[in-house]
């Protein structure tokens, strides 16, 4: 069996965000959601001299460039988004398992926006990985 | 009609931006990832996330709580998160398949509910159960 590369990335991706599911239970336990937020930006804060890139970050395109901010934007935007449904009368078992839904919007635009496409079997999983979300945040 | 009622309600909407804002985050981070290496594209997203934070504090009026043990969880979030992200533009770097690698990486839940468990004393119910075998399920569809 040839695992993909990226599967071992994402398992990685998937251990630091599950046990950050766990600290963002304790940490609202102390402080609201929102000085949760806060925090975890000077936490990022902390990992940025060792990510430091130095001048070559002049070397990529303005484009690139601009996503990669606008993606930190849209990140911390969607989270705001998601204390407002909470504190505007959102049930926690309700909100979270639909947020959970975000790449639904990524696969629906990946056709048009990078022309990937997905077998038969990746379209199976990708339906077994949307209910498993839903139901593991309900 | 309950329907009708929950497309008033705020809170959804509030929902359904929370899902565009981070289908967005999603799709520009593996746009930028197809040049930028991963160390970089978390140092130049952590920029992106400054000006909310930003707007958060001054929303608040600069209050925030002074619980050290809240700022410590907190904090440790921002790190681990941070670890988790570089992991992900890595992800998205070497060219698999984005759709995938999004659906994947969103499956964290998993390791929540099981850490809930075993370190939080939380009931395990049932309905996470199925949860976790549909995960797995995913999880060996897509290293197929």
């Amino acid at each position: 069996m040839h695992v993909p590369p990226w599967l071992w990335y994402a398992v990685i991706t998937l251990v630091a965000w599950g046990v950050v599911g766990i600290l963002q239970k304790l940490s609202t336990n102390h402080i609201s959601a929102e000085s949760s937020l806060i925090w975890l930006v000077v936490g990022f804060l902390l990992l940025e001299p060792l990510l430091y890139p130095g001048a070559s970050v002049f070397h990529y395109s303005a484009w690139n460039l601009a996503w990669a901010l606008l993606s930190g934007v849209l990140n911390a935007l969607g989270a705001w988004a998601l204390f407002a449904a909470l504190k505007s009368g959102g049930k926690a078992s309700i909100v979270a398992p639909l947020t959970a839904l975000y790449p639904l919007v990524v696969i629906v635009l990946v056709p048009f926006v990078l022309f990937e496409s997905i077998t038969g079997m990746q379209l199976v999983g990708i339906g077994c990985a949307l209910i498993a979300v839903i139901l593991l945040s309900a | 009609m309950i329907f009708n009622g929950t497309l008033k309600a705020r809170w959804f909407w509030y929902s359904m931006a929370c899902v565009l804002c981070w289908g967005g985050w999603a799709l520009l981070s593996k746009l930028g990832s197809r040049e930028i290496p991963p160390e970089t594209m978390q140092f130049l997203f952590t920029f992106g996330t400054i000006p909310v934070c930003i707007a958060l504090l001054v929303a608040r009026g600069f209050k925030l709580e002074k619980s050290p043990k809240g700022i410590s969880y907190g904090i440790l979030n921002g790190v681990l998160s941070g670890i988790g992200g570089l992991a992900l533009f890595a992800a998205y770097h070497t060219n698999g398949n984005t759709s995938l690698i999004t659906t994947a990486t969103a499956l964290y839940p998993m390791i929540t509910v099981v850490l809930a468990v075993l370190l939080l004393r939380e009931r395990f119910r049932p309905i996470q159960a199925v949860g976790l075998i549909f995960a797995a399920a995913a999880i060996v569809i897509f290293s197929l």
